[in-house]
């Protein structure tokens, strides 16, 4: 029954979302990010110590891609690259990455 | 008839890597995740509550791991997910990772 009332919400939510969405500008976000495709552009590209695969972005949604970066960018999250990365990103830069990552996910093609 | 007990050895060894690296049981993973993950994530991963959760269908299999670790460690923090991953074993973090990894849903950064 929670579970059915959580998946009402979450469908709710999912119509809601457009609205709520950031204002970030994809085609801006896409020539920004040429240099997040030096890791994430290469399949199964490995982080090294500890050696693990670069997660995947491309359709990521938006909110997560912004809450990542800023948490990089904070230092709340902690990875070199990503945090000197993060580093030189304004907030518009960041909603920009965000929205061209989302619009990449195969449901928006 | 060396060459051959070498090339035997050597495939018997490359199974034994392969199998050691993807120990996860995706079966158990999908009905791990229906429990909690699932509320958040959709069972295959491709849902999110909010948006500012991210999608886990078709993320690599070791970055979920080391995520779920770092969660489970308090190296990574989330209010919910900090709490969640404390409840789950190695085995549980391999099964649900492998069970994400092989739904569709992310993909690799293209530039053309």
């Amino acid at each position: 029954m929670l579970n059915r009332l959580l998946v009402a919400l979450a469908l709710s939510l999912g119509l809601a979302l457009p609205a709520f969405a950031q204002s970030g500008d994809p085609e801006r976000g896409r020539v920004i990010s040429f240099t997040c495709s030096g890791c994430h552009g290469i399949p199964f590209y490995k982080n090294v110590y500890p050696s693990y695969s670069v997660p995947r972005i491309a359709g990521q949604s938006e909110g997560y891609i912004v809450a990542a970066l800023k948490a990089y960018r904070s230092g709340a999250r902690k990875h070199a690259t990503m945090q000197a990365q993060a580093n030189t990103l304004s907030d518009q830069d960041i909603n920009d990455i965000a929205a061209y990552f989302v619009s990449l996910s195969e449901d928006s093609e | 008839m060396n060459h051959a007990l070498l090339l035997l050895v050597g495939f018997i060894s490359l199974v034994a890597t392969v199998s050691v690296q993807a120990s996860g049981n995706p079966a158990r993973g999908q009905e791990l995740s229906s429990g909690v993950c699932a509320s958040c994530h959709g069972v295959d991963g491709n849902m999110v509550l909010d948006d500012t959760y991210p999608i886990l269908a078709g993320q690599h299999r070791d970055y979920l791991v080391v995520a779920l670790k770092a969660y489970r460690s308090g190296a990574r923090d989330h209010a919910v997910m900090s709490s969640f991953a404390q409840n789950l074993s190695d085995q549980d973090i391999e099964d649900l990772a492998v069970w994400f990894s092989r739904q569709d849903g992310l993909g690799e950064l293209t530039f053309d």
